[in-house]
């Protein structure tokens, strides 16, 4: 029979403890682990979090919801956020930047919102800044990765409240450069998505490889439109171009259809070194099935089998017991945007927009991907995901990172004040 | 050059013919029918989740899922047009579009509960899963396979309209509704019939992309709806013989601009578009008013 609460002579000894802190003084002595006093905070601690929630990317939602909710019941069956149940409602995002704001201004004004987190699309989280800071809440950004939200909103603009739980598209772009140069491949040529995330991600690649490899050079692009289902004319272009490496931040359903119609193509077989910023997502890993060639390379904002640590392998098994599925990328992120904001609560013994950005700032917590720090500078969390080879491995019915490389997030992420020499990797 | 510019083509009409069966169910139901069918799309979606849902149940028999499939929906089709749209004909096409749209919601939602919200990767169809070599570079057998079955539809569908017993009441009563029921045409019996017809195109349609798309998803059906619009405007709303060939134009173009002008390629089809809208409203086959 499992025990409840706590002995006697725990009661005693806890209580011993406490007395003798609190005899020598906050100031002097400040109680910490097991036996520090939990600051209590009245009231629920209300997040309300965005993800997109219909259309062809509703999956992402789900998995959104996945995370967060397991948090929640996890927070709330030992003793909330200093004491505080926590309570969380969802809403679809529908991936537009008014939908966004309509709904941030709603889990405030209406709700009582004291967090918010989520958001998918670069273009909504750029245009939710300002509210926010308006407003006056922290948005914790599980997904969208533009780096123009970090350096530019938070760092340049000054606004406060947007933190990034995810890592932006340094891990696409810098961090696929540093592996790209080691790769015997000299030319490279990209389909992407046709807006600003596939035009960032590959420019910075371009940029970064360019100043790593002095000999690469980038031969053709073929930007696809949101949406397209059909990749054959891109196909016929990459093919046409012949390029030694390919380069796609397509993500999603879209990458799916592209990696199925490039088998059928003979893609592969033609084009050696193929890196996907974004293979590693489960919803790709999954949909693809056998269908994924081996060899290729892959990333993501986190992998399921990384880090191996027993704090991450406990997280998959009770993740994969509840819900049936491997945790996603964003169920990770979800899932640690309340445990992040559990910890600056409990720091700073307040849910004050205030005092919780200045814990979060700096702030170093342990997730199931590893050790994060939220930069203080730019409000991005500083964590190491890392490029694999794709494998077959007869544990899972999808392919896994083989080899794996890790371009540790302090060499390829650029650098406060992001501007100027010395700002951008190679450092 | 050569080898380039023939896969370009081969790709082009491959899309075509894919915009074309999905046109060909839109455009029947407002040629006869009068009906801006916004659900079309959802049919196109629920015969893809029904065909893959079978597949995956009678032992990877693509081709079983592609007979059952559609069937089921035209059953749906049956339903909305026996129970729901009927009585909103005589109503403004406001009206239409919403119970039409309506269904679109009702139906994305059902397959979210049904199937899950995330997208679904469907597995290859033995047979046709392999490519031949053209001109040295590989392309798809089912995208051949695919350029085969859009002329063949087409063909059976202008036998059955121009050539049967059939075919001369559906024009007679989508020409005049109210004379062919004075000469004892059972003008709602019709309707039905044609209702499911098209059902049953844009379902196949969907049980066709399955292995074309590799992706189920529960928006699957609006992304192509906006192409089959496009295309039944250009072509001239409510004639197949405009679908088809304003399909194999949409599909060559968006081939062409994506291979050689890839900075306008979004646009190429809005400017035709455009330019079908101002110079020729009808469409290149429709009948002027």
């Amino acid at each position: 029979m499992e025990k409840r609460g706590i002995t006697r002579r725990e009661f005693v000894k806890a209580g011993l403890l406490t007395a003798a802190a609190a005899s020598l003084g906050a100031g002097v002595f400040k109680p910490t682990g097991l036996w520090a006093a939990t600051p209590t905070i009245k009231g629920p601690i209300k997040l309300g979090y965005q993800a997109i929630m219909s259309g062809a990317l509703a999956g992402y939602g789900e998995f959104h919801k996945m995370g967060v909710q397991m948090a929640v019941d996890e927070l709330n069956a030992d003793k909330g956020i200093a004491g505080a149940k926590v309570e969380v409602e969802f809403r679809d995002s529908t991936l537009k930047a008014d939908e966004a704001i309509k709904n941030a201004r709603y889990f405030v004004d209406s709700w009582g919102a004291d967090f918010l987190g989520g958001i998918d699309s670069s273009g909504q989280a750029l245009a939710l800044a300002p509210v926010m800071a308006e407003l006056d809440r922290i948005l914790m950004v599980t997904h969208a990765a533009t780096e123009k939200l970090t350096e530019q909103q938070v760092f340049k603009n000054g606004i406060k409240q947007v933190f990034r739980i995810c890592t932006p598209t340094y891990q696409d772009g810098n961090a696929a450069a540093f592996v790209a140069k080691d790769l015997p491949a000299k030319t490279w040529a990209t389909i992407s998505p046709k807006y600003e995330y596939g035009y960032t991600c590959w420019n910075m690649f371009k940029e970064t490889l360019g100043k790593l490899k002095k000999d690469a050079s980038f031969t053709a692009e073929s930007w696809a439109p949101f949406g397209t289902t059909d990749f054959r004319p891109h196909i016929n272009t990459i093919m046409d171009a012949a390029p030694d490496g390919l380069y796609s931040t397509e993500w999603a359903g879209e990458l799916i259809t592209l990696v199925k119609q490039a088998n059928q193509a003979g893609l592969f077989q033609k084009i050696k070194h193929v890196m996907f910023p974004v293979g590693a997502a489960m919803d790709a890993l999954e949909g693809l099935g056998q269908e994924m060639p081996e060899n290729i390379w892959i990333s993501g904002r986190y992998f399921f089998l990384y880090p191996a640590d027993n704090k991450n392998r406990a997280w998959v098994a009770a993740f994969k017991s509840r819900w049936n599925h491997f945790p996603a990328y964003v169920s990770e992120t979800g899932y640690s945007t309340l445990f992040a904001l559990k910890k600056a609560i409990e720091a700073t013994g307040s849910k004050d927009t205030a005092k919780v950005i200045q814990a979060l700032e700096g702030m170093e917590i342990d997730t199931p991907a590893g050790k994060r720090v939220f930069r203080k500078e730019d409000h991005q969390a500083m964590y190491d995901v890392p490029w694999g080879l794709t494998k077959t491995d007869a544990a899972y019915p999808f392919k896994v990172m083989g080899k794996q490389v890790m371009v540790r997030a302090k060499e390829c992420f650029n650098r406060p004040p992001f501007e100027g020499a010395g700002t951008k990797p190679p450092f | 050059m050569l080898q380039s510019i023939v896969h370009v083509c081969l790709a082009g009409l491959s899309i075509g013919m894919f915009i074309w069966l999905v046109a060909s169910g839109l455009t029947l139901i407002f040629g006869v029918l009068k009906v801006l069918n916004f659900a079309h799309g959802t049919f196109y979606m629920l015969g893809a989740y029904l065909c893959y849902w079978i597949l995956g149940r009678m032992g990877e028999n693509f081709w079983l899922g592609l007979i059952i499939g559609p069937l089921v929906v035209c059953a749906v089709g049956f339903v909305i047009e026996r129970f729901f749209l009927r009585h909103v004909y005589h109503l403004a096409l406001p009206y239409q579009l919403l119970l039409t749209f309506a269904f679109v919601l009702i139906f994305d939602d059902a397959v979210k509960i049904l199937w899950g919200a995330g997208s679904l990767g469907s597995p290859s169809v033995p047979g046709l899963s392999g490519s031949i070599s053209i001109l040295g570079r590989n392309f798809p057998t089912y995208s051949l396979f695919i350029i085969a079955v859009g002329p063949f539809v087409a063909i059976a569908m202008w036998a059955f309209l121009e050539k049967t017993w059939w075919g001369k009441i559906i024009r007679a009563s989508s020409s005049d509704r109210d004379m062919a029921a004075a000469l004892g045409a059972r003008v709602p019996a019709l309707f039905t019939a044609v209702f499911v017809i098209g059902t049953w195109l844009g379902a196949l349609g969907g049980g066709l992309a399955v292995p074309y798309v590799g992706l189920l998803t529960p928006g699957m059906g609006e992304a192509i709806i906006i192409d089959a619009f496009v295309v039944a405007v250009i072509g001239g709303l409510g004639s197949l013989k405009g679908a088809f060939f304003g399909a194999l134009i949409i599909g060559l173009l968006s081939s062409f601009g994506t291979r050689f002008i890839p900075t306008f390629d979004m646009f190429l089809t809005f400017i035709l578009m455009a330019a079908v809208l101002l110079w020729r409203p009808q469409g290149f086959f429709g009948e002027a008013k």
